[in-house]
């Protein structure tokens, strides 16, 4: 992995201080990697495997840093398990003694060798404890950091296991490129594309691709799997030497950051960057469409709209519960005479705001669906109703709760909110947000 | 009354299906090989999931299996299975198995008893299959675990699987788990023996009202400590979460009990019967294992005279209740 002993590295200084470019033989790397797979392959894969098994095939990614936290333990599990039993590899999982350090490991490994790529899975518990360092992270431009977030109600009392989206988006301000999936072909197909996102010269920013904890973490389906060799060919094409060594340095993280004439130029940049995904990502799920044949990652998933883009009622969510909203869909709206659409939010953060406003201004009511505890009408509601807030006329927004804690989301819990959407058609305006369990407004 | 065809589900719409069990019996694996074995027909979509919480060996679990001809997109819980399966006997004295299960749709049941006896008791309409899958286990693999049988007995219900894919699937997914190569073996013996142990009938025992899903009532006031409530509830029976078969006893025929109290502070339920006595200031008389021992065994290891055991218990189908 290093240059030869003895053999004194190239250093170049830079402004933000000396980089090594030759210190790591990436070639080396690459040769070293053994692969998971020569040609396509379905195997059967829960959602932890899936990202496990995506991880597994980037020449890039030598070590996975864990701590065993439910739902993600399987992800630490199947990768040191796999890792163990391919004779001669390079690649190592660590076991982190800590959940916090989790994420410094990450930050102090990533930040040395910024050309590969240093991932990790947890769970709300786990990511709490590493909210410093996350939010650290965040700022650091290491784009070469991967957490994957399996979703999982926030610690609180009484203790849940279940999935709901509540730790995620308790991060979203921590400046990591937040993007959830659902199904376990979505999840492998993100891992594999991240990087390239995250890793791009104009983004230079952290990842946390994320999934419904025990919904999709350990839920089995089909997963087809691609052979290595291509996926390194594409991974290739978009990750390119990092350009920077990092900005985690005296001058701007640790410093009298206040006082420093260039901290606002810094934070300045660090928005700039993140901005940039909204450039990047569409081009890159393009590119990951037209190699493998699937979606590549987008802002968000739409079903229903017609071309006229004109919807009677349209329904945001996420996750997995968006498929039993896709099954009843067509059903309710036949019953009803109503065009019905739905609209499942992938990028998180940063929010697609414009693109979101552009898909719903003509809808007459949207109804978007929470599914974790926030004191007001919700996480994705505020969001949806900041995207439609300077249409001349916008849509009503109706916002319900359900789900919460991983609840089972039924037919039935989704019929009722569509009917008290339908409701809102007819100037019937809901409370400013309810809760719905089992098909009942609680 | 005409038993659905499970073919013809899935193929036409989606087969959903539902088990349950007891932590630590094998349900988990009976299912994640049965979605395994669908997945062998390349034209055939599956999604499987375990249902459990922070469950410990011996509380009630659940398992789902969807397959289907068409992609699967629909993620709720599954509440109308065309197909269910009861693989421990004791889950069922906390749950209604057929819950939900229309007319003519297929019970799988881990069991000595017969087709007609199940259906009977558990008053089921539809097509009963039966399979001893616990005695095939005990024969076999040397522990009451019957989920190879169950496994089994759900794909012969289901149909169209080749007993040779059936035995490979099983044993691949115990590969992956990294099973002794002596214990597949007994596990493939298991699995071939299961073959022609299947006993079917088709019957109509259910009584309007029967297995049908309760309306959801809310939740009613839920104060601040409403876990603690729970906890203390005298509803919320411990004794459910004990392993299958087996019971907590206290045997001092002698009077040996030393009055040391270590079984009395350590038992979590409080279950531990005493009186005062003037030598050893108190005397341990049994204990209470109706409702509150979830057999943890704290007592059985504390106990410095050895008087708790546990003793193997028969399930009686008394306590069974079919729910109108």
């Amino acid at each position: 992995m290093s240059t030869e002993l003895g053999a004194p590295a190239a250093r170049v200084t830079t402004p933000s201080g000396d980089w090594y470019p030759d210190a790591i033989d990436l070639a080396a790397v690459k040769a070293a990697h053994i692969p998971l797979y020569t040609e396509r392959t379905d195997i059967t894969s829960d959602g932890n495997q899936a990202a496990a098994v995506a991880g597994l095939q980037m020449w890039r990614c030598l070590i996975y840093a864990g701590f065993p936290i439910t739902p993600s333990t399987k992800w630490a599990e199947f990768s040191a398990a796999t890792v163990n039993s391919q004779k001669g590899s390079k690649k190592r999982v660590k076991l982190i003694e800590a959940e916090h350090a989790v994420a410094d490991y990450l930050a102090a490994a990533a930040a040395a060798c910024r050309d590969l790529i240093f991932t990790t899975a947890t769970s709300a518990v786990g990511l709490d404890h590493m909210y410093e360092t996350v939010k650290s992270l965040g700022a650091s431009g290491l784009g070469n950091v991967m957490i994957v977030n399996v979703y999982r109600a926030t610690a609180n009392y009484p203790l849940c296991i279940e999935g709901d989206p509540s730790d995620t988006l308790g991060q979203r301000d921590s400046g990591m490129i937040q993007i959830s999936c659902r199904g376990k072909q979505q999840i492998y197909d993100t891992i594999l594309q991240m990087p390239c996102v995250s890793m791009h010269p104009e983004v230079l920013t952290p990842s946390m691709p994320g999934f419904y904890g025990i919904k999709d973490s350990h839920r089995n389906a089909r997963l087809t799997c691609e052979p290595d060799a291509a996926i390194h060919e594409f991974q290739d094409r978009w990750i390119k030497p990092c350009p920077l060594p990092g900005l985690i340095n005296g001058d701007t993280a640790m410093g009298n950051c206040v006082t420093s004439r260039f901290f606002q130029g810094f934070k300045v940049a660090q928005k700039r960057r993140f901005e940039k995904v909204f450039d990047v990502l569409p081009k890159v799920g393009a590119d990951f469409e037209r190699t493998f044949g699937r979606p590549g990652i987008s802002f968000f998933e739409t079903v229903g709209w017609p071309e006229s883009g004109g919807v009677d009622l349209a329904v945001v969510s996420m996750g997995p519960d968006f498929g039993t909203f896709e099954e009843i869909r067509e059903s309710y709206a036949k019953t009803h005479g109503l065009k019905v659409a739905g609209m499942c939010i992938r990028l998180l953060s940063p929010f697609p705001r414009e693109a979101v406003r552009e898909k719903l201004r003509r809808a007459r009511v949207v109804l978007v669906v929470n599914q974790a505890h926030h004191q007001s009408r919700g996480h994705l509601t505020l969001d949806v109703a900041d995207a439609l807030c300077n249409i001349p006329s916008p849509p009503a927004v109706v916002s319900t709760f359900c789900g919460m804690g991983g609840a089972d989301v039924s037919e039935a819990t989704w019929e009722a909110m569509l009917d008290s959407g339908r409701r809102a058609l007819s100037g019937d305006m809901p409370p400013p947000y309810q809760i719905f369990h089992e098909g009942a407004a609680l | 009354m005409k038993p659905l065809d499970l073919r013809t589900t899935l193929r036409d719409s989606v087969l959903e299906i539902r088990g349950e069990g007891k932590a630590g019996g094998g349900l988990v694996l009976a299912f994640q090989s049965l979605a395994s074995l669908a997945l062998t027909d390349p034209n055939l979509n599956v999604q499987e999931w375990p249902f459990f919480s922070s469950a410990r060996r011996g509380a009630n679990i659940r398992s789902y299996v969807r397959i289907s001809a068409r992609p699967i997109r629909i993620a709720c819980e599954v509440t109308r299975p065309s197909l269910v399966l009861l693989m421990d006997e004791g889950a069922a004295r906390s749950v209604d198995f057929a819950l939900g299960v229309p007319p003519g749709g297929t019970f799988v049941l881990n069991t000595r008893h017969s087709p007609e006896v199940c259906a009977k008791h558990y008053r089921l309409s539809g097509r009963v299959v039966t399979i001893s899958g616990d005695e095939i286990g005990l024969k076999y693999l040397k522990a009451s675990i019957g989920n190879v049988s169950a496994y089994v007995a759900m794909a012969h219900a289901i149909g169209g699987f080749a007993p040779e894919t059936m035995i490979d699937t099983f044993v691949y997914a115990l590969q992956k788990r990294r099973i002794p190569e002596t214990v597949l073996q007994r596990n493939r013996e298991a699995l071939e023996a299961s073959l022609t142990e299947v006993k079917e009938g088709v019957f109509d025992e259910a009584k309007p009202g029967d297995h049908a899903l309760p309306p959801f009532a809310g939740y009613g006031d839920l104060p601040v400590g409403a876990q603690t409530a729970l906890r203390l509830s005298q509803s919320n029976l411990t004794a459910y979460y004990a392993r299958s078969g087996l019971r907590l006893q206290f045997s001092d025929p002698d009077g040996n009990c030393n009055g040391c109290g270590h079984c009395i502070t350590n038992c979590p339920e409080g279950i531990i019967h005493w009186e005062p006595h003037p030598e050893k200031g108190l005397r341990v008389t049994g204990s209470d294992v109706t409702s509150y021992c979830k057999l943890c065994a704290e007592c059985i290891s504390v106990c410095p005279e050895n008087l708790f055991s546990e003793v193997p218990f028969a399930e009686t189908w008394k306590e069974a209740e079919v729910s109108s």
